[in-house]
């Protein structure tokens, strides 16, 4: 038989494609539950677009594996969210979950994964999931609202111990644990509070708080807002004139630096928060650009976090040779053995409940380049806060 | 004291201004129900997208008080649009097909507007002579605010004339209870319907554009002024345009009183009096009188 060129072409694949399918292992799938509608949007496609990043960085392999991400919306409900784990863990057959930003989904999803021995990297941060809802099967590589709540009493007592604080706060589960967590440090160390003021979650109008707070004449006023409610309620701190008067410090989400600050013009210019995060943060300095690069504008708490779950996740690759999944328990152990490198600084895990232990900055609102937004500036970091944890 | 005296003077404008808020946005949605018999979901569509281009046009360094006529036609278009296909099909459907339909356009319109405008929250740059500030009794009250009253006032005022006072405005009313009549005095009742759906769009839009510089502008947010729009509206009782003026007043003093009261149950303390409200008077504050044929 003559060998024409047309059959030798027709052969080749036949030869070479076993051996290439041989060397390629099984990609790894990764399930992210992520709020892409309701009141999150926002910051669920920031998540995603940080763990995007990452990925397209190390071009979607880690450790030399393929990898899969699939996005599923838990549209900020609990029952979504554990519907969303199931279908992903049950028929997308996931190796690995992580997301949420609800704290509501993220202590549903505690019960899913546990039941179901999947791991997962919970993103949300109620103080709970690092106590009594801690569970062998969830990492958590973000804050708990302990460390910035407590944090901002501190940095409060230590620079002006005498003011009367009162606080502000959305009436929800984050909120009561912001709150509850710097109003206990601020009395423990000796400070002075005042009333204490608590709206709905998803406020229209803030005129009535902020006429209260006028007639109240604090000294300082601590806040958690999120979202849309950070956004009403700093502008209209700026128009009831409260701005300049009355010193503002809060959590950091409130004057997050990609969900809120590009909205609020100057409103909060010179405002004191705690957070994780900080565009200014040097740890964080190779991602801020390397998002930047994409278009964005400057990253703030959660394209910061699906970054850094996707370092970790690398890291867990990394250190199981490509196989997480097959001695979780060994996974576990060798991401708690070294603190891994990450867009939030060096991230070691407390083996107690897997909780990272992280630099909590002091941000100040400065301005920004000429018509740019405010941006958040490091003041100073409380290095490596570890969460009270199941002692609490 | 004085102080109490501005406190309580703040607070009554604060409530004042939410409930020009509430009116602004109420008016479009009974407008196209009372007068049309068609429960319009996708109100809060139209408001959203009137914020979207006020912000927009705010931004563009054009005159800004064009930016309230801007979004009124804009969201007007919309509506012509829509009237045209598919509300038109839906005029004489019961109000559950009606309610399907509209909530159906308005997640489209969502979706479709997330897409167009982004997920980010947005604010209007608001020009200087709105950003200023009164102190009334030494405390404090945006000027946006009276801005918002005012408009309130204006349109609520002009509207009225409108539906009561003009031939166009009685037409309509006759279109609306005995459309054959009408018709055989050879006016087409087709395009008075679509004017006024074209009108509940556009005001929609224009309290969007209003609104904006109070609530901001994000995907979500049309679903939050829709619910207030029909509370405002059911409060107040269907068809009649006083009612949606006693709806505003009530919904918004309620709101914000309650905040000044009772903080920590601010929702539950508003709403339980609007469901005491509705259980003394079910068919609304200001019920029309009952017409038998």
């Amino acid at each position: 038989m003559r060998i024409t060129r047309r059959l030798a072409l027709a052969g080749l694949p036949a030869v070479a494609l076993p051996r290439a399918a041989l060397a390629q292992p099984r990609p790894l799938r990764i399930g992210m539950i992520t709020s892409l509608s309701g009141p999150f949007t926002a910051l669920g496609e920031s998540m995603r677009a940080g763990m995007r990043l990452l990925l397209v960085q190390s071009g979607e392999r880690f450790a030399d594996r393929p990898v899969e991400l699939i996005v599923e919306d838990d549209q900020a409900r609990p029952d979504d969210g554990v519907r969303k784990a199931r279908k992903l863990i049950e028929q997308d057959r996931v190796d690995l979950l992580c997301g949420v930003i609800h704290s509501g989904v993220a202590l549903a999803l505690r019960d899913v994964v546990t039941e179901a021995q999947k791991p997962t990297f919970i993103l949300g941060s109620a103080n709970d999931l690092a106590r009594k809802a801690a569970s062998p099967y969830v990492l958590r590589p973000t804050k708990t609202n302990w460390m910035l709540g407590s944090s901002a009493a501190r940095r409060a007592y230590e620079t002006q111990s005498g003011a009367r604080v009162v606080t502000a706060a959305s009436d929800y589960a984050a909120g009561r644990e912001y709150v509850g967590d710097f109003v206990t440090t601020y009395q423990g160390l000796g400070g002075r509070i005042g009333r204490q003021f608590w709206t709905p979650l998803g406020t229209a109008d803030f005129g009535p708080l902020l006429t209260a707070i006028a007639a109240e004449r604090p000294d300082s006023v601590y806040v958690f807002f999120a979202g849309s409610d950070a956004v009403r309620f700093l502008r209209q701190w700026k128009e009831y004139r409260l701005a300049g008067r009355i010193r503002l410090t809060g959590t950091g989400a409130c004057f997050d630096q990609e969900d809120v600050l590009p909205a609020v013009g100057d409103a909060p210019l010179g405002a004191i928060n705690t957070f994780h995060q900080s565009p200014t943060a040097p740890a964080s300095a190779a991602f801020v650009e390397a998002y930047r690069a994409t278009g964005k504008p400057l990253p703030g708490e959660f394209s910061t976090t699906g970054y850094v779950c996707g370092q970790v996740l690398r890291a867990a690759v990394e250190r199981s040779n490509g196989d997480p999944t097959g001695n979780w328990a060994q996974t576990r152990q060798a991401l708690f053995d070294a603190p891994i490198d990450t867009a939030f600084g060096s991230m070691p895990f407390d083996p107690r409940n897997g909780q990272a232990i992280l630099d909590i900055h002091v941000n100040e609102v400065n301005a920004g380049a000429p018509g740019q937004p405010l941006v958040n500036t490091v003041v100073h970091t409380y290095p490596q806060l570890r969460d009270p944890g199941p002692n609490a | 004291m004085p102080d109490l005296l501005g406190y309580a003077a703040v607070q009554t404008l604060n409530a004042l201004s939410f409930s020009a808020l509430l009116l602004l946005n109420g008016l479009g949605l009974s407008v196209v129900l009372s007068l049309m018999n068609f429960v319009n979901l996708t109100h809060g569509a139209f408001f959203l997208l009137g914020s979207y281009v006020g912000i927009f046009w705010l931004g563009s360094g054009a005159p800004w008080w064009l930016a309230f006529p801007a979004a009124f036609l804009a969201s007007g278009l919309v509506g012509a649009v829509l009237e045209r296909f598919p509300f038109r099909q839906f005029y004489a459907q019961p109000h559950l097909m009606q309610v399907l339909l509209t909530y159906g356009l308005s997640l489209i319109f969502a979706d479709l507007m997330r897409w167009g405008f982004g997920a980010q929250i947005l604010t209007p740059e608001l020009p200087e002579t709105l950003q200023g500030v009164v102190f009334i009794l030494d405390m404090p009250f945006p000027i946006f605010r009276l801005f918002l009253i005012g408009a309130g006032v204006a349109l609520g005022l002009a509207l009225w004339l409108l539906l009561d006072r003009t031939v166009w405005g009685a037409v309509l009313r006759a279109a609306v209870s005995d459309r054959g009549i009408v018709e055989t005095l050879g006016i087409d009742t087709r395009r008075v319907l679509t004017l006024v759906l074209v009108l509940s769009a556009g005001l929609g839009g224009l309290s969007g554009a209003l609104g904006a510089g109070m609530l901001a502008a994000y995907p979500g947010l049309d679903e939050e002024v829709l619910l207030l729009a029909l509370v405002t509206v059911v409060v107040g009782g269907l068809g009649s345009f006083g009612g949606t003026v006693a709806g505003a007043l009530v919904v918004g003093f309620a709101l914000t009183f309650s905040k000044v009261w009772f903080p920590e149950f601010a929702n539950l303390a508003a709403f339980a009096v609007l469901v005491l409200l509705l259980m003394l008077r079910p068919s609304g504050l200001v019920a029309p009188p009952l017409r038998r044929i």
